[in-house]
């Protein structure tokens, strides 16, 4: 009996999936060493940088907002060009998104072009879209515009064709039923229901691109940018911190009405929120309503009544409507000059072909290296902040909520600043290198996985906790032993998914001096060897496409 | 519309007949074997017969949102396999359909729901209460009056019971002014209280408007008194066909029970 017991086994076999997921463990520290070694990184000089950035801050303070009126007008433009550019992108994204959609389009073919051209305007960063369209229409906002036009398409296309998918078919085979058409279908049936999910995505690319055309400026196509490289490069820090003042409370203020009306959109917030009954208001709105409906019942109104939904819902189109006016007799665009150069955009990209290194493939490959050295250590760094601010942030792990709030808003607050911004103060306390780029990076690293990794936090399932709890464990046991297995899994897929998103982000560093590919890609821009440019663009998403490739493979392994 | 399509509608009987139909789907399933039957006009016809049978595949077929492997389809006098997807429509704008799921558009106004029945009498797209002409609001203002939900007119459809959807969605129907009604499981994820009430709704409408009407249940108490000939399916095939008048339970009974004698069967049987 004995014998018996002593040969079972009380630890896992060996099995080939065991074996792997060590050894891709394994692989991920090997590439962190090689590349942490690439770039000659070292976390004593850590403290000399971190001195250099706060006597940079010092010199900078205090801010000098001496030149409102160009502060002013830039913020305006860098808001306007977000707004055009969002606005853009949802109109060629509609009839994208529909001929991408199954339940919309039944031709396979005209499915498959849509789709590519939807992922291949993501494949470009708007930056450097943005510098191209600088050479053919010369320096402006309609160039950011446009850049963030083209390259919004990718997130808000599939994003759109999400949600037209996710419509219920029964209500487009009713519509069907009734002998209506397929056009029919999609705006009576399909469109309604997919309208919400639209407005979010549409103010969700908003924020995003607000932090985007904050820095369009470094390649000269309009907005606040332009203030802050011009300030830094003249050594000017205090009109610069200034300008940096303004760029992060507008994106705060963005970002947060934006997440509210999402929110109310969107989610089980929502339907919560709509069958909650709250104080006087509300039911001071409920009997507003009801009477409304009741006097529209009994005068036969064949148009809905001004219920106080309907009223928000058009006061917040009108607003819109407002805005777009706004923007559109704001923003400097020369048409005239748009549409004689038109042609030169058609030259630009006859130039682009076909794409080859044009004898620089060594600085080509070099440039690609270090890029990817240095999204593999921001990412390796921003994980390793990120991690203990996720747990904190999670509001059903921490047991403090002033812990929980506060580092929220901290996360909240340095998640608005676009990481070109910092990766140009970094350069200008440090100097150029990767290094001051790579540690730029890591700080938007950490504050974006903070917030992913709470996310899932979130979503652990409370059950296995109680179990767990209910033997007697402590918090600390409680979390190793019922949260952390549960967190593994959207850990690596995070994890896959903050290196795909970062190495784009480094493939641009380059611009401000932050090391990567990005110095070859804008040269290549600016002396006209559109060749190279494309040869980068295309290398970059074939990388990308090996990183999603990884992270496919990973997520399955670690599932 | 074309003078073509309009004479089929105006000439032809309301009535539905289907020869040697058969269904096979691309998994190899043969939901629909050979069944044949006639349904003359003004006719209320109980289809029976439990999840699986083909009773839904049957309905699809009959209003073309499937195509048939074999046999013909012949609705108000046009042959719906063959028919041409304008022809398609024509005939669909003639004959209404009823889902177990409802179908409606949940943030849309129960009204706006009522208009997308005449979308097949209108030209292009419509989004919103607004953009169909005004006769037609009246006239979906008064359907909802016919299903009882007059005063819910601008509540938004996702807000309403399920009983109330269906409702809704009959009103959808009649906003078609069809000659035959077609529903495919209709109170199958209703209470036994809406049950009843969607189901007297329906056989009151059709003996007032004359429609003829072809209705899938899986129930034998909830067609009795409300049908004038039950139609059995099992497994594809007829396996009952007979007017409901005077009919013996126990012989329906029999269509459940010769399939199976697991009790889960039995329990969807009684239900």
């Amino acid at each position: 009996m004995s014998a018996t017991v002593q040969a079972r086994r009380t630890t896992p076999a060996l099995t080939p999936q065991y074996f792997l997921k060590i050894a891709s463990v394994v692989a991920g520290f090997v590439a962190v060493w090689w590349a942490w070694n690439r770039l000659n990184m070292s976390v004593l000089s850590f403290f000399d940088d971190l001195q250099n950035v706060v006597n940079l801050f010092k010199r900078m303070y205090p801010p000098n907002f001496s030149d409102t009126d160009r502060i002013i007008s830039l913020t305006l433009e860098t808001l306007w060009i977000a707004l055009l550019g969002t606005f853009g992108a949802v109109i060629l994204s509609y009839p994208l998104a529909i001929g991408a959609a199954a339940n919309t389009t039944k031709h396979p073919t005209i499915r498959f072009i849509c789709r590519s051209i939807i992922t291949l305007s993501r494949a470009v960063p708007e930056l450097i879209l943005a510098a191209i369209f600088v050479v053919a229409y010369g320096p402006g906002p309609f160039c950011g515009i446009l850049a963030l036009a083209v390259h919004s398409i990718g997130m808000i296309g599939r994003l759109f064709s999400d949600a037209i998918e996710e419509a219920s078919e029964t209500s487009g085979e009713a519509v069907t039923s009734v002998g209506a058409t397929r056009r029919q279908r999609i705006r009576s049936a399909v469109i309604p229901q997919a309208l919400p999910s639209f407005i979010a995505t549409a103010l969700f690319r908003l924020e995003i691109n607000i932090r985007g055309s904050a820095v369009l400026g470094l390649v000269g196509a309009g907005g606040i940018g332009q203030l802050i490289s011009e300030s830094l490069e003249t050594i000017q820090y205090k009109p610069a911190l200034a300008a940096v003042a303004v760029v992060f409370v507008v994106i705060l203020i963005v970002e947060l009405v934006s997440t509210s009306i999402r929110q109310s959109l969107i989610g089980e917030a929502a339907t919560q929120q709509q069958n909650k009954q709250r104080g006087w208001l509300s039911s001071f709105i409920n009997r507003r309503d009801a009477s409304l409906n009741k006097t529209a019942y009994e005068k036969r109104a064949i148009s809905a009544p001004w219920t106080t939904e309907r009223v928000f819902r058009a006061t917040a189109f009108l607003f819109f409507l407002v805005l777009l006016f706004l923007a559109i007799s704001t923003v400097n665009i020369e048409w005239g000059y748009v549409a004689q150069n038109t042609h030169k955009m058609g030259t630009v990209l006859r130039q682009m072909f076909p794409p080859g290194a044009g004898g620089e493939s060594s600085l080509l490959i070099k440039g690609l290296v270090e890029s990817l050295a240095i999204s593999i250590v921001s990412t390796f760094i921003g994980v390793l902040v990120a991690l203990p601010l996720g747990v904190l942030m999670a509001r059903n792990i921490n047991v403090r909520r002033f812990f929980s709030f506060g580092t929220r808003i901290g996360v909240l607050a340095l998640r608005g600043i676009p990481e070109l911004i910092i990766a140009v103060i970094f350069v200008s306390a440090m100097g150029l290198g990767p290094v001051p780029g790579t540690l730029a990076l890591s700080v938007t690293v950490a504050v974006f996985a903070a917030k992913l990794f709470a996310d899932s936090l979130e979503e652990v399932n409370p059950a296995p906790r109680e179990a767990v709890a209910a033997v007697g464990a402590s918090k600390v046991q409680e979390f190793f032993a019922a949260v952390v297995p549960q967190f593994i899994s959207p850990f690596v897929s995070n994890l896959f998914y903050l290196l795909d998103v970062f190495f784009r982000s480094s493939t641009v560093l380059g611009i401000v001096g932050g090391g990567g590919i990005g110095y070859l890609l804008i040269q290549s821009i600016k002396v006209y060897q559109f060749k190279i440019t494309m040869a980068i663009v295309i290398s970059i998403y074939l990388i990308v496409l090996v990183i999603e490739w990884l992270g496919l493979g990973m997520r399955r392994l670690f599932k | 519309m074309s003078p073509h399509l309009e004479v089929v509608a105006n000439e032809s009987v309301a009535t539905i007949t289907v020869a040697a139909l058969s269904k096979r789907f691309p998994n190899g399933t043969l939901a629909v074997d050979d069944v044949s039957f006639t349904v003359p006009e003004g006719q209320v016809v109980g289809l029976l017969g439990l999840s699986g049978s083909g009773k839904s595949t049957l309905m699809r077929l009959i209003n073309g949102l499937h195509t048939p492997t074999s046999g013909t389809v012949n609705a108000i006098g046009v042959d719906v396999g063959l028919a041409k997807p304008a022809e398609l429509r024509e005939l669909r704008r003639h004959m209404g359909f009823i889902f177990q799921q409802f179908g409606l558009v949940g943030r849309a106004t129960c009204l706006e729901n009522v208009l997308i029945g005449s979308l097949g009498r209108l030209k292009g797209p419509r989004i919103g209460i607004r953009t169909y002409p005004k006769a037609l609001r009246v006239m979906a203002l008064e359907r909802l009056d016919r299903v009882g939900l007059g005063a819910q007119a601008f509540q938004r459809a996702e807000t309403l019971s399920g009983g109330q959807m269906q409702r809704v969605a009959i009103a959808r129907s009649l906003m078609q002014e069809p000659k035959v009604l077609l529903a495919d499981e209709p109170v199958a994820s209703l209470d036994p209280e809406s049950s009843n009430q969607v189901l007297d709704l329906i056989s009151t409408i059709a003996r007032e408007d004359g429609m003829t009407v072809l209705c899938s249940l899986h129930q034998v108490e909830l067609a009795i008194g409300r049908t004038d000939r039950l139609i059995g399916l099992r497994d594809g095939k007829i396996v009952l066909d007979q007017m409901t008048a005077g009919i013996d339970p126990g012989v329906v009974m029999d269509l459940y029970r010769r399939h199976g004698t697991s009790d889960e069967v039995r329990e969807a049987s009684y239900a």
